[in-house]
């Protein structure tokens, strides 16, 4: 059906009202009712061909059919629908993208501020966030066994909520737990869930949970320089490639480094844009370089498995994401009363990653997914080795998803675990070190233990 | 024997052979269908797989095969085959087979449910059946605990393995059921403030801890109002950025005076300044010490801060405040009462009389908006389609996700810009340079009359945008507006339902 909505010049399919290429092309028989997610799907991507085409009319049409489906609060595909019309009709009323980053526009839009503890609730309504807690940090556990001193490098959106539960690991092991130093930019990517106090009061409120906890504790900022006045940032990651050193950030020898990045690598550009500092290499594969010169202990990533990258058209992502964010929308459905708060705001944000995929292009497209097998490709060429997860953690995985809606599951890909809904890929979490030695000594230790 | 189903997917249907045991008497009546999928689909698991569309009755089936002498069910046909053994009847067990069978997804006969199109089919038929029962089912089984009911006998079990077994009670008064949630939630919490105060930890502090624990703290907690002063400085110190109007802790009013320090960025500060955050930490053992001693270290060195960047996020914000919530209109509903007469699609506001809605398939929609477009020549497709937006629309009516009418236009539009005909199509702005303005007039149909005294505004889809100065202003405001539809926070969305009714009251399930 894609092939022929590309073929016909879309104008020529409502050239007469007695048309009836409408019901075969996009075999939409029955009531409205009956429209399920494949079908809002041929919608969706008849309106974006009609964008791309420039047939205002027609895109038109299907916005108003879309329009008549698509509820925030109804049922799953129409509240994704809902999301997906917004996105494109962004997309079509936007004018001038060149003058209108992403940032700026995001700005004018209500951003909801959470409190803190609005958002701990926040990252763990479902498994999305939690997976990747619960995985890397029984990984970075594992990895810092013996050391009495561990700094963590942490890039991720989710606001240092990882990171209690760590601490409280640490606190409950045998001997005296060792001391522990988070790093954090000073700068991340304005995405959600936002919240309403400035990162150094969370690393106050770390602070004073740590000390409950007897784990000796410090929390740094480090400057990027980054703008964090909306209209103002330029995208320009310079500085924050060059502040990862060792001297900025303070390395000690006898510490082990431990590099976190927590949905985070999607928001690094991977095209090649103008910036002198990056001369060949993408932004998201020189902060890889710039990690691994820090000879890290240890680096859990985590994403989301999902191929949005630069190279796909609009259709192409459209379907993309379409037959994934589905997933949230879904997990909500299976627990959460239609009209919950708490649903609709999780929503909202989901829908704000869609409004920024199908609704911008170039450098304001800062949703740049990679799929996990991508991931891992890239990593390897970078001269990362990937590390297996031990039965500990999947176990510890394992219990954590027992404990939400039975619907989540967890597959294992080469070394990574995927989090699952429903048997679709959802988030991936993998470990990766510097060199061979590291993964053969970690390897002979688990055999070991 | 198979039987064909009638199955309202859109793909073909080929019948081939079904599952085995085609001399049963029960048979499953399946229909499968290969589709043929290039690599790299979306969402599908495996795009060889081997699509299966099973029949509410046999997902529903709880044993149906069936002995003949005594009728005992059995849910698998290897368990009864074992059991004809019992009664010296001849017996067939099926071998596993040996040649590579195909992966098989199964999708969900329901053709409203999310799972019904094989993009979203599940892996394996346990969890079809489940999914079938549990979302179609009816609740047969009810924990004793807490009167839960479940579709699936094993989701009730597996819940009352944990029902009220463990909790978890953070000082504040919340109770949490898994462990992590309470630990994150814990140590961010305001109520933390009372723990510092105590020497030593109990380890066992945790597991449904209401006796032992303080009261509720007061408003009032030394940490809560020590933090205070942190964002109430970053405020006030600096103005050359823009107010930050950060949501204070409710302890936050009174202590806002403990601290003197000015704020400069550094940035080699910040670590020193946290840093003594750290090292006073290990030293005091009183809480109000540890935050003090930040402030008194920074005396020294100053405490610098970027300007926080979640708050500097509230600042466009407190600007947008002034703007008056744009009033939304929501266009379905306005275009289905023209099409309609009387009754709406979707009983809304009360501007518009509720009914139940006529069956409208897609693709009559389709043609209806099509026809409009068609005959109307000078006018939008929206006048001819009788949409009436008052010039004055309702504040905070958030029904649709389109709909909206400013006061300021965006930039790029001048006056009185026409549409000539429905069939011209130019830029319409996707990824245009700068030069975006012509092609957007193309874009504009002249609505003097429909949006009563403001001249020409763009209307695409009814996306009012009165006249006024152009503005980038206004383009901010209208994606404001856009977005004002769909968020929580300013408007009543879901709740109090003054747009949406509840689903149910409106046309049958859309899935």
């Amino acid at each position: 059906m894609k092939a022929e909505l590309r073929q016909n010049p879309a104008s020529t399919l409502f050239a007469t009202p007695q048309n009836s290429n409408i019901s075969s092309t996009l075999t939409l028989g029955g009531p409205l009712s009956n429209l399920d997610g494949a079908c809002i799907e041929k919608l969706l991507l008849h309106c974006a061909n009609a964008l791309e085409n420039n047939d205002v009319t027609l895109a038109q049409q299907v916005m108003w059919v879309l329009n008549n489906v698509a509820s925030s609060v109804g049922d799953p595909n129409q509240r994704l629908a809902s999301y997906f019309l917004r996105a494109l009709i962004s997309r079509a009323s936007r004018l001038c993208p060149t003058t209108l980053n992403f940032n700026n526009a995001t700005s004018d839009i209500h951003h909801r501020l959470m409190s803190v503890t609005e958002l701990a609730g926040y990252v763990d309504l479902i498994p999305w966030h939690r997976f990747g807690f619960c995985a890397s940090n029984s990984a970075i556990l594992k990895a810092t066994q013996g050391f009495s001193k561990i700094h963590v490098l942490d890039f991720s959106i989710t606001h240092c909520m990882q990171w209690p539960t760590f601490i409280d690991a640490l606190s409950k092991g045998p001997e005296r737990a060792p001391s522990l130093r988070i790093s954090v930019l000073s700068w991340r990517p304005l995405v959600p869930p936002l919240v309403n106090v400035s990162i150094e009061d969370i690393g106050l409120r770390l602070s004073s949970f740590a000390k409950i906890k007897d784990v000796p504790f410090q929390f740094s900022v480090i400057e990027v320089g980054m703008s964090t006045i909306p209209q103002e940032c330029d995208f320009n990651y310079d500085l924050l490639l060059r502040q990862l050193n060792p001297s900025t950030l303070k390395l000690r020898d006898d510490e082990a480094l431990v590099v976190n990045c927590q949905n985070w690598l999607r928001y690094l550009p991977d095209e090649h844009f103008d910036s002198s500092y990056l001369q060949n290499d993408s932004c998201r594969d020189s902060f890889l370089d710039r990690i691994k010169s820090l000879n890290p202990c240890v680096v859990t990533v985590v994403d989301e498995d999902c191929d949005l990258g630069a190279s796909n058209g609009l259709g192409s992502r459209i379907s993309t994401c379409f037959n994934y964010l589905w997933i949230p929308f879904d997990a909500l459905e299976t627990f959460m009363p239609k009209n919950s708060t708490q649903r609709i705001e999780f929503e909202v944000d989901v829908g704000h990653k869609i409004e920024n995929v199908i609704g911008f292009e170039g450098i304001q497209r800062i949703e740049r997914l990679e799929s996990c097998i991508k991931f891992s490709q890239r990593m390897g060429s970078k001269g990362f080795f990937s590390l297996p997860f031990c039965e500990e953690t999947k176990k510890e995985v394992k219990l954590l998803l027992d404990e939400h809606a039975s619907g989540w599951g967890m597959k294992k890909d080469e070394d990574m675990l995927i989090l699952t809904w429903k048997g679709h890929n959802s988030i991936y979490a993998s470990v990766w070190v510097p060199n061979r030695e590291y993964r053969e000594n970690s390897i002979q230790i688990e055999f070991l233990t | 024997m198979v039987e064909i189903e009638k199955s309202s997917s859109p793909t073909a249907v080929s019948p081939a052979s079904g599952e085995s045991n085609e001399e049963k008497p029960n048979q499953p009546s399946e229909i499968i269908l290969p589709i043929k999928r290039k690599r790299n689909l979306p969402g599908m698991p495996d795009p060889d797989a081997e699509v299966i569309a099973l029949s509410p009755k046999t997902l529903l089936a709880k044993n149906r095969f069936v002995c003949e002498i005594c009728n005992k069910g059995f849910q698998r046909d290897q368990n009864l085959q074992l059991h004809r053994r019992g009664h010296n009847l001849p017996w067939k067990l099926r071998q596993r087979s040996v040649k590579e069978v195909r992966k098989r997804v199964y999708v969900c006969p329901e053709p409203t449910c999310i799972h019904h199109g094989p993009s979203r089919a599940l892996g394996d038929l346990t969890g079809i059946k489940k999914h079938f029962c549990r979302k179609h089912g009816e609740k047969k089984y009810k924990c004793e605990r807490c009167s839960k009911k479940y579709a699936v006998q094993s989701d009730c079990k597996a819940h009352m393995k944990t029902c009220g077994t463990r909790e978890y009670r953070c000082d504040c008064g919340t109770l949490f059921s898994r462990r992590d949630s309470f630990i994150t939630h814990r140590a961010f919490c305001d109520a933390l403030g009372q723990e510092t105060a105590r020497s030593s930890e109990p380890p066992a502090d945790e597991v449904a801890e209401a006796a032992g624990s303080p009261p509720p703290p007061p408003p009032l907690t030394p940490s809560a109002g020590v933090l205070s002063p942190v964002l109430s400085i970053q405020s006030s110190e600096l103005p050359e950025n823009h107010t930050v109007h950060l949501p204070q802790p409710s302890a936050a009013g009174a202590l806002s005076t403990s601290v003197a320090t000015p704020i400069t960025t550094t940035p080699a500060a910040a670590t020193t300044a946290t840093t003594a955050v750290s090292s006073s930490s290990t030293t005091s053992s009183d809480h109000c010490g540890v935050f003090t001693s930040i402030f008194n270290a920074s005396t020294s060195a100053e405490l610098s801060h970027s300007p926080p960047q979640m708050a500097s996020y509230s600042s466009p914000l407190c600007s947008m405040a002034g703007l008056d919530r744009p009033t939304i209109d929501p266009m379905s509903l306005s275009l289905s009462s023209s099409l309609y007469g009387a009754s709406s699609l979707f009983p809304t506001t009360s501007h518009y009389t509720s009914s139940t809605q006529p069956a409208i398939s897609a693709t009559a929609l389709l043609q209806k908006a099509a026809q409009m477009g068609a005959t109307s020549s000078d006018s939008s497709f929206l006048r001819g389609l009788g949409l009436a937006l008052p010039s004055s629309s309702d504040p905070q009516d958030n029904a649709s996700i389109m709909v909206s009418t400013t006061s300021s236009t965006p930039l790029y539009w001048n006056n009185d810009v026409k549409l000539e005909n429905n069939s011209m199509a130019s830029g319409l702005g996707l990824g245009l340079p700068s030069g975006g303005s012509s092609g957007y007039n193309e874009l504009m149909m002249s609505q003097s009359t429909l949006f009563g005294d403001k001249p020409a505004t763009f209307d695409f889809l009814g996306l009012g945008m009165g006249s006024g100065e152009a503005s980038s202003a206004g383009f901010s405001v209208f994606l404001n507006s856009m977005d004002g539809a769909l968020d929580m926070g300013n408007t009543t969305f879901g709740s109090g339902g003054d747009t949406w009714d509840d689903p149910s009251d409106r046309k049958p399930s859309m899935l």
